[in-house]
């Protein structure tokens, strides 16, 4: 990570476990790959390309009882609102890095962002997102604990969600990451985890995981995930 | 390849509303700077603005300390914003550059 995008980032962190928010959210996307690195402690893991992007999810009912604006907390560190799209997701803007917040979708769903005015911010509904809220790490990165997905779970739900990108960039970009974090678990050995996390899906997700693997040949993982090996 | 040049199209996207978003907020802040002249004794304030390239002194007389405040946090973020909308000029002019700025993105 870039000298002044990591500042930024260590700051945005702080503030935030400061403030109490960070022990009941989630950071997700791409950057979670990047702090996966203390999950695969000597591994030689070394975190794919990734955006500026940097994805909180905000798991629902929210668990955060006290308010605390978000983009007044950031706004003295120079990040701006930006209301993204026709619908107004918001956004917090910096060069370095783009704070933004998702929530799981549910039930049959809303291009709506949905609002969480205790922080004084939206969330975006995304689908699968309750999977990776389901399967939860905890890392140590400067003193501070994050939340993130299990690599496992990160790994398959991306594997889900590639497939309804719509431009072909994303999809491979997502594929990859999944692949790569795949290909770690192997490495540390964390079958197990791998295949609980896997057992726990629906079984149209695992049908539909297992049907990708397959195309891409990837037959030690499904080997596992079938209960082979 | 593919992948690489889709985040950099992806982050020139994202430099270009920065941009536009940085510009909005150095618009929305209160224009000028306000100074504090002492006469005879008494503090008056004037509101220092730039106008056509001249210089011109606002009288303001005796104001509280709420605008005093509101000026002072309007010029620390006008610098602030003013710094980092250079660095997502030279962002881009970057990112057009080694997508050779012929992509439409």
């Amino acid at each position: 990570m870039e000298k002044n995008q990591y500042d930024i980032c260590l700051k945005v962190l702080r503030r935030m476990e400061k403030q109490g928010i960070l022990k009941d959210i989630l950071l997700i996307g791409s950057w979670c790959v990047y702090f996966y690195d203390d999950y695969f402690t000597g591994l030689n893991y070394t975190p794919s390309i990734r955006t500026r992007d940097v994805d909180f999810l905000v798991p629902l009912p929210l668990k955060i009882k006290r308010k605390v604006d978000i983009p007044d907390l950031l706004k003295d560190l120079g990040f701006v609102i930006d209301f993204l799209g026709t619908k107004g997701y918001i956004r917090l803007q910096h060069p370095e890095l783009i704070v933004e917040f998702l929530v799981p979708e549910r039930g049959k769903g809303s291009d709506k962002p949905y609002p969480l005015p205790d922080l004084g911010i939206n969330a975006q509904p995304l689908r699968f997102l309750d999977f990776l809220i389901q399967n939860i790490i905890e890392v140590k990165f400067k003193g501070i604990t994050i939340k993130l997905p299990h690599p496992a779970a990160f790994a398959l739900q991306k594997l889900m969600v590639f497939q309804r990108r719509t431009k072909n960039e994303k999809a491979e970009r997502e594929r990859n990451q999944a692949f790569m974090i795949l290909d770690f678990i192997l490495k540390k050995r964390a079958d197990n985890d791998l295949k609980r996390i896997f057992n726990s899906m629906h079984k149209k997700w695992q049908d539909k995981i297992l049907k990708v693997l397959s195309s891409f040949k990837q037959d030690q993982v499904i080997e596992i995930l079938r209960g082979m090996v | 390849m593919g992948v690489i040049k889709g985040v950099l199209k992806e982050e020139l996207k994202n430099s270009l509303r920065m941009k536009k978003s940085y510009e909005q907020e150095l618009a929305r802040l209160p224009k000028g700077s306000m100074i504090k002249k002492k006469i005879k004794g008494r503090d008056y304030y004037y509101l220092l603005l730039r106008e056509k390239g001249k210089v011109r002194f606002v009288y303001k007389g005796k104001i509280g300390e709420e605008e005093i405040k509101k000026y002072g946090k309007a010029k620390e973020l006008r610098a602030k914003y003013r710094n980092l909308l250079s660095k997502v000029k030279k962002q881009i002019k970057y990112l057009k550059g080694v997508l050779r700025g012929k992509e439409s993105i």
